[in-house]
């Protein structure tokens, strides 16, 4: 009975670790491709697939450049919208989820509840209206209209509230209290330290959504040189480029190489933080 | 120590007030201005605009189009969330498993979570090179003997939806996976160990034990999957030519609406009517899903783990 047990759970277990393969495979497969095409010549391309790198990926750029794909200037923009917005968001936020869980105030229930509701609302549905609102103050084509609305972010807020409960100590606080410390100085200089491993976390999903961010990019940027890199990635469907395969792939993996890089420095801080919002303990 | 105390109070405004300033300049004026544009014949091209009451709305209503984008939407959505809450249900189970043992667990969901972080737009236009004409796809099948000759698979409305249908759910299901998993391993194990000795299986596990305790994070999955999918346009739009092309097979609500934004005219009275119905439809659906399912989980497990 017990044998019979074993067998049929081996047999399962071989069939699971078959299934993870093949997913495992379908999940990696198209990345790698593309991680090697950016290394192939065009030519290459078209004779076949390959699974190992080539050595074309400094003539793919020249190729690039030549057809006024200027890269290096589409990375530094979008690195200043991702930086600038993690700073304002993360800052902002955690600001707004102490005052929720350090004091008591008239109304804090509201605006708790009112913050999970908006954490469930499409705000960006409202991007016409906002992009004729930023017209006005002539704020289109400029990286502020971008950045400034991180100020309010609501799941960010959220995630900072439950996170700041599980690990606030009232002593420490009462103790910078007694020493004389201002409100504000003790969110600074202890609270935000004790807070730093959360506030990374969730810096890190902050930086890659605001990387990866096409759609609001793409309706409030128009001029050519301040484009960010997913508006590059979109004007490489044109056709100054067809048929240059290798240049597409490589700007195509210029893009994602950064977020695979932090991926793998950071996933334990990224896998666990995933569930710290929504998995009430 | 009254005073004290209503200081320290006035200091709690003083925190929360930047994000409360933040949220009527960026996210409630912009939800005004986008009402009060959809009911206006604003363009982008000429200065004066018109109250025209609720034509843009009733000229929707009677655009095939919009009827498309919506549906189209909605099966996009579905049509992805079916497979991905499925395989992630199963993965889940069998990495939280303690008698199968799957090794390595943290390592499998690490690389099945990692497209989720990729650029959309370069993801989309990374499919486009693998299925276009000439692309590995075709290469491979034709040259493995699959198909006989190369097919246009983006000239193809099933495909092209197929393929979107497919990136979306490559996109996500890693991450339930990850949000299921973590569900899981905070059900108390003495649990299954009471079911065991009760006789239970583990289908019946499953059923009811399992699932009812994980409710709380299925829900936040389903909402939080619905409200982002009824937003779809980075793929969609880059995966053929920003139209949702071919015959509108993959012309989602927000590609609709942009198409209006960037018209020759710059409609942005009639755009804004598109976001004011996605957003209605949107936050009516969310907050019915959260609403009904959060009633009837507390009838039967009112408890913390």
């Amino acid at each position: 009975m017990i044998k019979n047990y074993r067998l049929s759970t081996n047999i399962l277990r071989f069939f699971i670790y078959l299934f993870l393969i093949v997913l495992l495979i379908v999940t990696l497969l198209p990345v790698w491709l593309l991680l090697v095409n950016a290394t192939r010549s065009t030519l290459e391309i078209q004779q076949g697939i390959s699974l190992l790198p080539s050595q074309y990926t400094l003539s793919n750029y020249k190729i690039l450049l030549s057809r006024g794909l200027d890269l290096p200037r589409g990375f530094v923009n979008s690195l200043t919208i991702a930086v600038a917005t993690t700073i304002i968001t993360v800052y902002f936020s955690m600001l707004t989820a102490y005052g929720i869980v350090g004091y008591e105030f008239k109304g804090k229930k509201y605006l708790y509840n009112f913050i999970l509701v908006l954490v469930m609302i499409p705000m960006q549905l409202s991007i016409i209206g906002f992009y004729q609102y930023m017209s006005r103050f002539g704020l289109t084509d400029n990286y502020l209209s971008l950045i400034l609305p991180s100020v309010a972010s609501a799941g960010a807020v959220f995630f900072f509230k439950q996170y700041l409960e599980s690990i606030m100590i009232q002593d420490l606080i009462d103790a910078g209290r007694i020493d004389g410390a201002s409100e504000l100085g003790i969110f600074h200089r202890i609270m935000f330290p004790i807070a730093a491993p959360g506030a990374f976390t969730l810096g890190i999903f902050t930086f890659v959504a605001a990387w990866n961010n096409f759609f609001n990019a793409y309706i409030l940027i128009t001029s050519r040189q301040k484009y960010t890199l997913p508006m590059l990635v979109q004007t490489l469907r044109g056709d100054v480029y067809r048929h240059e395969y290798g240049a597409i792939y490589l700007g195509l993996a210029a893009s994602v190489i950064p977020i695979i890089i932090i991926y793998f420095l950071f996933s334990r801080y990224i896998v666990n933080g995933i569930s710290m919002g929504a998995v009430k303990e | 120590m009254v005073h004290n105390k209503t200081r320290r109070i006035n200091h709690g405004y003083l925190f929360v007030a930047p994000f409360i300033i933040g949220f009527l300049l960026f996210g409630l004026y912009p939800v005004y201005n986008t009402l009060s544009l959809s009911f206006t014949d604003t363009t982008l091209m000429k200065a004066d605009a018109s109250f025209i009451g609720l034509k843009n709305f009733d000229r929707l209503f009677h655009d095939k189009t919009f009827v498309t984008a919506i549906t189209n939407t909605w099966e996009l959505w579905i049509m992805n969330f079916i497979p991905q809450i499925g395989i992630a249900m199963l993965l889940a189970v069998w990495f939280t498993d303690v008698r199968l043992k799957i090794k390595a667990g943290g390592i499998w969901r690490m690389l099945f979570y990692m497209p989720n972080l990729l650029m959309p737009a370069a993801i989309a236009a990374l499919y486009f090179s693998l299925f276009s004409y000439y692309g590995p796809v075709n290469q491979f099948m034709v040259r493995s003997g699959f198909i006989p000759e190369a097919i246009d698979f983006l000239r193809n409305k099933e495909i092209t939806r197929a393929i979107v249908v497919f990136i979306q759910w490559w996109m996500w299901y890693g991450q339930t996976t990850i949000l299921l998993m973590a569900a899981m391993t905070s059900i108390s194990i003495s649990l299954y160990e009471a079911a065991v000795i009760d006789g239970a299986g583990s289908l019946k596990m499953f059923r009811y034990i399992t699932l009812p305790l994980i409710k709380p994070v299925l829900i936040y999955v389903l909402v939080t999957s619905l409200v982002g999918g009824m937003q779809m346009f980075d793929i969609p739009m880059l995966l053929t030519d920003g139209r949702g092309s071919p015959a509108n097979a993959i012309l989602t609500n927000n590609i609709m609406m942009y198409m209006r934004f960037r018209s020759s005219q710059g409609h942005i009275g009639a755009a804004s009517t598109i976001g004011v119905m996605v957003f209605i439809m949107t936050t009516f659906v969310a907050l019915l899903i959260f609403y009904l399912l959060r009633e009837k989980h507390d009838d039967f497990s009112g408890k913390k783990i």
